[in-house]
């Protein structure tokens, strides 16, 4: 069997008394779309952060492409795309020179490297403003150019915090064509994303963490079935497994049927 | 109300003074909040020893103003107190502009998002933005010099008292209506880059008026010196209806009993003091209501970029790809960055006027020591500029920091390119420091170029090795389009302190022994060794710097991500 392409045993991250991330055992197998989910301060980003290399776990293994992380550091960082929170760009840069810069940092050659910004550049539609600043650009601009950054070197594992935030439908449109297309090559790519419902169309497989704690994993009818069994467990009224959406799957879980219980009279 | 719910409507509108108190409470708890880290702590230890320097340029300038006061007051000289509040004035005015390292650095524009009132908000940046060092510094001088008028002329007091208070709001309200215009202006990048030409044309044309004076004299017969006095007697006319010449002229008035004047001249202080306000009012309504700066709105439109369009990067023979890569990203950075190119001109400009000097023979043979090092001299005032750039290498990466974080690339190569970049800086500015020297007097002889450029490596290397370390350990965002705003780290300003006296002294050290010996070579021979030291500690901490970097990854991502 092909080692997983991200593997975690016991991954952990404590700020002072805080446990953000607590004993996660991860498995995404080669070429899934996974998205992660979670509500806010579940250890979504704290997560994605460790697993690309820009936090330390507290305790716990790591293991990207069957490689140790901690001891394969560089190596591993060549095989994977990352488009973090604050999206890593450097403003003083043209999107050009950005773009070219990415390419050689990953080991491209001069030619190829210009050749992949240009294309890439086109593909992103972002060749209207040759001169312009990273820092004049809109934020979906800036989305497009830090995802166009993260696939220049033709990563294998792809991690993508929140990709789809501040971005318009038509920008949204070509970057899940852009996924699909990796994904059809063999790719494989870590999502988070707040919006259920892109989650629901684009990945094949889901984690949910809660509190930091991974509480669900697998393909979403194995979700589906999970609740529904629950629910009959529990005697509880359950749509067919097959109605379920990922968003009643998720609130499920997380237990966000609380939060109506309660009345904010004062709100009108 | 339609469209207003219940909740909204029901607010009680709020409260000024609720407003400043949750204010006052906010910054209380981000400075409490900030003692949390060990770096937080060492800022306020560094910032300490900064308060103390202030302290005694306060106290010590506030007794000397005193005294002064005191002395043109008794000899019933008041009107020549202009004088003394011009000095004040420039300093409250130039200050903050040269040294943003120690102004505010609270940005009040955050608070309005909130329910705010222009007044509030008015007042807020008044109050909040007038906190910083040189208006506490300013007001305790206009305090010495009402104390030093009030003694001399009891009589005078009150007045004194009244102009000085008219004259302090004046400057309140300069100080910060000339820090909300730079802000607008440097927002945009055309605008930045002429701000700089003529704010660089200003310092050059100040620094030119001692040579030209000087030179004048020389020149001209006594004829034309005849004239000048005239001239002068024109300005000093002129100068009365000045800002701090209308404060000296009403206290002269007052003193002679012509209390119609004084009164006439204070209100035109007062009218100096509403144009500042309503220049300053413009600017802080733009920014209530909304006003966005960014430049995309301003970009017209550009042709499509054609694939070949994209170049290739730079290539460094003998420096693998992420080397040139961030040699290549270090140079657009520069070459895009107004205050870096200031940086690389000041030199030139400050050695170029004292080689320039008067033309007086006499004085000339005094001169002569400081003709001879004028080179190591330059050199020394240029590494004291330049080393800004190595101490904080990663301030204006802001979020891209990450990027080095999660690329397949060791921190030493990002290091090193950086160091590479500043290096090849500092060996252009060498170049042409020396071709200046060469052309305005003569070319410094060939033992003390040596000895220089080995006191230059060496100086270098120091600066590379504590820049990168200090980069890595304490560093701050930086970003271009905030003017007085945003303040240098604490600990990094006492490092670059520290590290240039101990390196100018230890040169200055060397350069005295070869000179008292008569041996020039015995300067290059120890500077050598010197710099071979400080080579071996550079490759020792390039070394160490990936496991650094990775031991610092948290607090610097936390530190150069931050949007406040």
């Amino acid at each position: 069997m092909d080692a997983p392409a991200i593997s975690t045993e016991h991954l952990s991250r404590r700020f002072g008394d805080l446990v953000a991330v607590d004993d996660v055992n991860l498995r995404v197998a080669a070429g899934q779309f996974f998205g992660f989910l979670g509500p806010n301060g579940a250890g979504k980003s704290t997560t994605i952060k460790m697993l690309t290399g820009l936090l330390a776990p507290s305790s716990g293994r790591m293991e990207i492409l069957g490689l140790d992380f901690e001891k394969n550091a560089v190596e591993v960082k060549r095989q994977i795309g990352v488009v973090p929170e604050g999206m890593a760009l450097f403003g003083r840069l043209t999107g050009a020179e950005y773009l070219n810069f990415v390419g050689r940092m990953y080991g491209l050659g001069r030619d190829t490297s210009a050749k992949r910004s240009a294309e890439l550049l086109e593909f992103m539609q972002l060749v209207d403003q040759p001169k312009a600043l990273i820092a004049d650009y809109s934020h979906g601009m800036q989305k497009k150019l830090a995802m166009a950054a993260a696939v220049i070197h033709g990563p294998k594992i792809l991690f993508l915090d929140e990709p789809f935030e501040g971005v318009d439908a038509v920008a949204s449109n070509t970057l899940k064509s852009m996924l699909h297309g990796m994904i059809a090559r063999g790719a494989t790519i870590f999502l988070t994303s707040h919006v259920l419902e892109i989650v629901e169309r684009l990945c094949s497989h889901v984690g949910i963490i809660y509190r930091g704690r991974l509480v669900a994993q697998g393909s979403l009818e194995e979700l589906r079935a999970g609740v529904q069994a629950q629910a009959q467990r529990s005697d509880e009224a359950a749509a067919p497994a097959e109605k379920l959406t990922l968003e009643e799957i998720f609130l499920r879980i997380v237990g966000g049927s609380r939060a109506t219980d309660q009345e904010l009279s004062w709100l009108g | 109300m339609a469209g207003l719910n219940a909740a909204s409507a029901s607010l009680p509108s709020p409260g000024s003074s609720d407003q400043f108190a949750a204010i006052a409470q906010l910054r209380w708890r981000i400075f409490v909040n900030s003692l949390r880290t060990i770096r937080g702590r060492m800022e306020v230890v560094s910032w300490f020893f900064v308060g103390l320097m202030f302290a005694a340029m306060g106290i010590g300038g506030t007794f000397g103003l005193a005294v002064a006061s005191w002395f043109l007051t008794s000899h019933h000289n008041p009107e020549w107190l202009a004088l003394v509040l011009w000095g004040v004035m420039l300093y409250w005015q130039l200050f903050p502009v040269m040294a943003t390292a120690f102004t505010e650095s609270f940005d009040s524009t955050n608070f309005l998002r909130f329910p705010i009132r222009y007044r509030s908000y008015f007042l807020i940046r008044m109050a909040y933005g007038s906190l910083d060092p040189t208006t506490l510094i300013g007001t305790l001088w206009l305090v010495g010099i009402a104390v030093g008028v009030g003694t001399a002329d009891p009589g005078l007091l009150p007045w004194a008292l009244l102009l000085l208070a008219t004259f302090g709001a004046l400057n309140i309200l300069l100080a910060r209506a000339i820090f909300a215009w730079i802000e607008r202006w440097l927002a945009r990048r055309k605008t930045r880059e002429i701000l700089g030409v003529v704010f660089l044309l200003l310092i050059v044309s100040f620094q030119f008026i001692g040579p030209v004076i000087g030179r004048y004299n020389a020149h001209h017969g006594p004829h034309t010196r005849a004239v000048a006095p005239g001239v002068a007697l024109n300005l000093v006319a002129a100068e009365e209806f000045t800002p701090p010449g209308t404060v000296g002229a009403a206290l002269g008035a007052a003193s002679r009993g012509n209390h119609g004047v004084a009164f006439g001249l204070w209100a035109l202080e007062c009218a100096y003091a509403a144009v500042f306000l309503w220049l300053l009012d413009l600017r802080l309504r733009a920014q209530y209501r909304g006003e966005n700066l960014s430049e995309a709105a301003a970009r017209a439109p550009a042709a499509a970029l054609d694939k070949a369009a994209v170049r290739e990067g730079f290539a460094l023979p003998g420096f693998s790809a992420p080397v040139a890569a961030v040699f290549e990203k270090e140079f657009h950075y520069l070459s895009r960055s107004g205050p870096m190119l200031f940086n690389l001109v000041m030199p030139l400009v400050i050695l170029f006027i004292f080689l320039l000097g008067p033309s007086n023979p006499a004085r000339r043979a005094h001169e002569a020591g400081f003709v001879t090092f004028a080179f190591p001299l330059g050199i020394a005032y240029s590494l004291l500029i330049l080393s800004n750039l190595t101490f904080n290498s990663f301030g204006t990466e802001g979020a891209g920091v990450q990027f080095y974080f999660a690329a397949p690339v060791r921190f030493r190569q990002i290091m090193l390119a950086k160091n590479l970049m500043h290096g090849l800086l500092m060996a252009f500015e060498f170049c042409l420091l020396w071709v200046m020297v060469g052309l305005v007097r003569r070319p410094p002889s060939i033992g003390l170029t040596l000895a220089t450029l080995a006191g230059a490596l060496f100086a270098a290397l120091v600066n590379f090795t504590v820049g990168d370390w200090m980069s890595l350990y304490s560093p701050k965002k930086f970003d271009y389009a905030v003017f007085g705003r945003q303040r240098a780290s604490g600990t990094t300003a006492l490092a670059v302190l520290g590290t240039q006296l101990a390196i100018i002294g230890l040169c200055a050290i060397v350069f005295a022994v070869a000179v008292h010996t008569g041996r020039m070579w015995l300067a290059t021979a120890i500077l050598l060794v010197f710099a071979a030291v400080a080579f071996g500690a550079y490759l020792i901490l390039l070394d160490r710097i990936d496991a650094v970097a990775i031991a610092r990854r948290e607090a610097m991502i936390a530190e150069l991500c931050r949007t406040q």
